[in-house]
C-alpha cells in the first residue's frame, strides 16, 4: 500500500517536472548574432536603434549587434564558415554573397522571403543576389554613380545643366574642356573640368561601361571568356583622351580614391567629379563651407544610361541554427520605413519601391531626387557572376588599366594583355 | 708606453664641439621618432574637414568631440582595458613558461638545444591565417572562444618561440660559474634559478616581456576572429571600425582613439624602460 502511495507521488512529481520543463525552455529566448558593417555615426545609430526596437518587441528572439569593419569582413566570414561559428545574420555586398552562395555557405532565402518584400524590392536588385532561382541575400541598399559639380564654376562659364536628364559623355567632355583653365597664366592648368577617382579602376570602369554596352565577359560554349572590343574600350579611351588629348581631366585622379578627390573639388581644382558613388555627398555635406555651392547630376549616358550595381545585403549562413528567426529579423529590418531609415542614414538608396517613394528620397536637398531617379538605371554587371573575377580584377584589370591611364601602354597593348592574361586566369576556374 | 686616448688629447673646444654635434644628431633623431605621435595628437583635435582639406598643420581649435566619439560612441575605454588585461596576462604567462624553458635548454645544450631551436625556427614560418581554423576548433572544444583567457592563451603560444629565442641569449650571458658556486654552497636547481639566475636576467626578462606585451597589444587577426561580444573587443579591432569603404575614414575619432590607445603602452614603457635598455645591452658583448 505504502509502496503504491510512493509510486503515485513519484509519478505526480514526474508529471509536474515534465510539464514544467518545456515551459521553462519555451521562455528561453533564441539568441541571434547580427554582424553589421555600418561604420558612420548616423548609420551605426540607425542600426542600433532598430536592433534595440526589435529586442524590445520580440522578447523571445534577442539580437546581439556586432560591428565588423569593411577591411576585415571577408577574413572574418571565411573563418566563421570554416569553423562553423557563424553569425546568424550578416551584412555584406552582392558579389561576395553570390560567391559564398555558390560555395554552399549560405541559406537559400527564396522559400523564406515574404511576398510583400519579394514584390516590393525592384527586380533588378534581386538579380544581384540570385543564382538559378536561389536567393542568397536580401539586397537593401545600393549606391548609384553620380556627377558632383561646382555650381559657381558652371555659372561663371555660363553652363546650364538639367539634373532631371542625364547628359551624354560627349556633352560632359565638351563641358570639361570649357571649364579647364590656366587661371594664373603660368602655362599650367589650375582648374580641370573633371577629376575621376581611378585608384582601383576595374569595378568602376566595368560598371560604367554598361552605358556603352561594354560587357567584358562573354559566354562561349558555356564558358566565360574576357573580350575587349570597341564597346569595352569606349570608356577607357574617352577618359584617356580627356586626360592626354584635351587635358581636361586631371591625371592625378589615377592614383586617388573618391575621398581623396574631395579636397581638390572643394578647392576648385576640379569643376566636376563624375564616377563617384552617392555616398560621397555625405562627406561633401560635412566638409563644404556654407559658401561652397555644389550640386548633383545623373551619371552621363552613352548608348543607354545603364550602370552596374552592387547591392549591400543581409544574408543568413547555412550553418545558422535559427534561420527562420533570422529571417524574421531581416523582414523587420526590411520594412518600408526601416529600410528607408537604414538607407537614408547611410546616404544610399533603398531597394524597395515603397521606400524610394518616401519624401526623404524625392527631395532636392543634397540631390536625393537625382540619386533616386538613378535607381531605374541600375542593373547587375555580369562580372559579379564570373568565377575568378576577383583574381582577374586584382592581377590584370586594375594594374593594366592604371598603366593605360598613366599613358605607359597603348590601346593595342591594353587589349592584348587584358585578354591574354585575364583568360589565362579564367581558364583555371573552369 | 701606451698611447693616450684620442679624446683625452683633444682640446676642450673640440670635445665640446663633438658633444654638441652628437647632441644635435640625437635631437634630430628624437624629433624624427616622435613626429608621428605628435602628428597623431594634432590630428586628434582636428575636424574631418581640417584633415581632409589639409589646410593647416595645426588644428584650428581643440575639437574635443573626437575624444567624446572615441570614448563614448565607440567604447574605446573598454577596449583599452581589455587590451591591457589580455596583453599583460599574455606577457607574464609567456615569461613564466619561457624563462625556465630557456634556462634548461640553454644550459643543457647538445641535441635537445638543437631540436628546440629547429622547432622554434619552424614555427616562425607559418602564417597565422593558416592555423586559425584548427586553433579555433581546439579553443571551441575547451569553451575558450569569445573569452580573454582563450585569446591570452593564443598570444602565449604565438609569442613563446621568439621569446624563448631571445631568452637563450640572456641565459648564456650569465656565467655558469655563478651557478656552480651556488651549487657548491648547497643550493638546489630551483633555488639557483630563483635566487641567482632570475635576478641576473631581469633586464632580459623585461625586454622579452615588453616584446610579448607589444606583440599582443598590436595583434588584430586572432582578436577579430576569436572575440564576438562588443564588450570583449580589444583596441586594434575597435580602431578598425573607424574605416569605411573607398578610402573614407573617420579621421578625427580614429586619431583620438589611437592617442588613447597609445597611452597605456607608453606608460608601461616608461615604467620598465631602465630595465629594457639594460636588457637590450645584455648579452651584446662576448664574455
Amino acid at each position: 500500500m505504502r509502496t503504491a502511495r510512493y509510486l503515485a507521488v513519484a509519478l505526480a512529481l514526474l508529471l509536474v517536472v515534465s510539464a514544467a520543463t518545456p515551459l521553462v525552455s519555451a521562455q528561453e529566448p533564441v539568441r541571434l548574432r547580427f554582424v553589421s558593417l555600418a561604420w558612420q555615426e548616423d548609420a551605426i545609430a540607425a542600426v542600433k536603434a532598430l536592433v534595440a526596437e526589435w529586442n524590445r518587441t520580440h522578447p523571445n528572439i534577442q539580437v546581439e549587434y556586432q560591428q565588423v569593419d569593411w577591411g576585415s569582413i571577408h577574413d572574418y566570414l571565411v573563418t566563421s564558415f570554416q569553423t562553423g561559428d557563424v553569425p546568424d545574420v550578416f551584412h555584406y555586398e552582392s558579389p561576395q554573397v553570390l560567391d559564398f552562395g555558390r560555395m554552399g555557405y549560405l541559406t537559400d532565402l527564396a522559400p523564406l522571403i515574404s511576398d510583400d518584400l519579394r514584390n516590393d524590392v525592384l527586380p533588378n536588385f534581386w538579380e544581384t543576389v540570385s543564382i538559378d532561382g536561389a536567393i542568397y541575400g536580401v539586397p537593401y541598399i545600393v549606391e548609384p554613380f553620380i556627377v558632383l559639380y561646382n555650381k559657381d564654376l558652371f555659372e561663371q562659364e555660363g553652363i546650364e545643366v538639367d539634373p532631371s536628364e542625364p547628359m551624354t559623355w560627349d556633352e560632359l567632355r565638351a563641358i570639361a574642356k570649357r571649364l579647364t583653365k590656366d587661371l594664373d597664366g603660368d602655362g599650367r592648368i589650375d582648374q580641370y573640368g573633371a577629376g575621376l577617382p581611378l585608384r582601383s579602376p576595374a569595378n568602376r570602369i566595368l560598371n560604367l561601361s554598361m552605358a556603352f554596352d561594354g560587357q567584358f565577359f562573354y559566354q562561349e560554349n558555356g564558358r566565360w571568356v574576357l573580350r575587349v572590343g570597341e564597346n569595352e574600350l569606349a570608356l577607357p579611351k574617352l577618359l584617356h583622351d580627356m586626360m592626354y588629348v584635351d587635358g581636361s581631366m586631371a591625371t592625378e585622379g589615377v592614383g586617388l580614391s573618391s575621398s581623396e578627390l574631395m579636397a581638390g573639388f572643394l578647392q576648385g581644382r576640379y569643376a566636376m567629379i563624375p564616377g563617384v558613388g552617392a555616398f560621397t555627398r555625405h562627406d561633401l555635406a560635412a566638409l563644404a563651407s556654407d559658401s561652397f555651392r555644389w550640386g548633383v547630376l545623373p551619371h552621363p549616358k552613352a548608348t543607354s544610361a545603364r550602370q552596374g550595381a552592387v547591392s549591400q545585403t543581409l544574408s543568413i549562413p547555412a550553418a545558422s541554427k535559427h534561420p527562420r528567426e533570422a529571417m524574421a529579423f531581416i523582414e523587420f529590418m526590411m520594412t518600408t520605413e526601416n529600410m528607408a531609415r537604414l538607407a537614408y542614414n547611410d546616404w544610399l538608396l533603398p531597394t524597395r519601391q515603397s521606400s524610394l517613394e518616401l519624401p526623404v528620397f524625392t527631395t532636392e536637398e543634397y540631390g536625393w531626387d537625382v540619386v533616386s531617379a538613378s535607381a531605374a538605371s541600375l542593373s547587375m554587371a555580369n562580372w559579379q557572376v564570373v568565377p575568378g573575377y576577383e583574381e582577374v580584377r586584382s592581377k590584370v584589370l586594375n594594374p593594366l588599366l592604371q598603366e593605360y591611364f598613366y599613358d605607359r601602354i597603348d590601346e593595342a597593348t591594353l587589349v592584348q594583355r587584358i585578354e591574354r592574361e585575364g583568360n589565362r586566369i579564367l581558364e583555371r576556374y573552369r | 708606453m701606451a698611447r693616450p686616448l684620442l679624446s683625452r688629447a683633444r682640446p676642450v673646444w673640440t670635445r665640446r664641439l663633438v658633444r654638441t654635434g652628437l647632441f644635435l644628431v640625437l635631437m634630430l633623431y628624437v624629433v624624427f621618432m616622435a613626429f608621428p605621435l605628435f602628428w597623431l595628437v594634432l590630428t586628434s583635435f582636428k575636424t574631418q574637414g581640417e584633415v581632409v582639406m589639409a589646410t593647416s598643420f595645426w588644428p584650428q581649435g581643440l575639437h574635443w568631440a573626437n575624444y567624446r566619439d572615441a570614448l563614448f560612441t565607440q567604447g574605446i575605454f573598454q577596449s583599452v582595458k581589455n587590451s591591457l588585461k589580455v596583453s599583460l596576462v599574455a606577457a607574464l604567462a609567456t615569461l613564466a613558461v619561457a624563462a625556465p624553458a630557456a634556462y634548461v635548454t640553454a644550459r643543457r645544450g647538445g641535441l635537445v638545444e638543437k631540436l628546440f631551436r629547429g622547432w622554434i625556427l619552424a614555427t616562425q614560418t607559418f602564417p597565422h591565417i593558416l592555423i586559425i581554423v584548427p586553433l579555433f576548433i581546439i579553443l571551441a572544444g575547451l569553451s575558450l572562444t569569445n573569452t580573454h583567457t582563450g585569446l591570452s592563451l593564443v598570444y602565449v603560444v604565438a609569442n613563446l618561440p621568439f621569446v624563448l629565442w631571445m631568452l637563450f641569449g640572456y641565459v648564456r650571458s650569465v656565467p655558469v660559474e655563478l651557478e656552480e658556486a651556488a651549487a657548491v654552497d648547497g643550493a638546489s636547481g630551483t633555488q639557483i634559478l630563483i635566487h641567482i639566475l632570475i635576478p641576473l636576467m631581469i633586464p632580459g626578462l623585461v625586454a622579452t616581456g615588453m616584446y610579448a606585451f607589444i606583440t599582443a597589444w598590436n595583434e588584430f587577426f586572432f582578436a577579430l576572429v576569436l572575440l564576438k561580444e562588443p564588450e570583449l573587443l580589444t583596441i586594434q579591432v575597435n580602431l578598425a571600425r573607424f574605416r569605411g569603404v573607398e578610402g573614407f575614414v573617420r579621421w578625427g575619432p580614429l586619431a583620438a582613439g589611437s592617442v588613447l590607445a597609445t597611452l597605456p603602452a607608453l606608460a608601461v614603457f616608461a615604467f620598465v624602460q631602465r630595465g629594457l635598455i639594460a636588457g637590450l645591452m645584455a648579452g651584446s658583448l662576448k664574455q
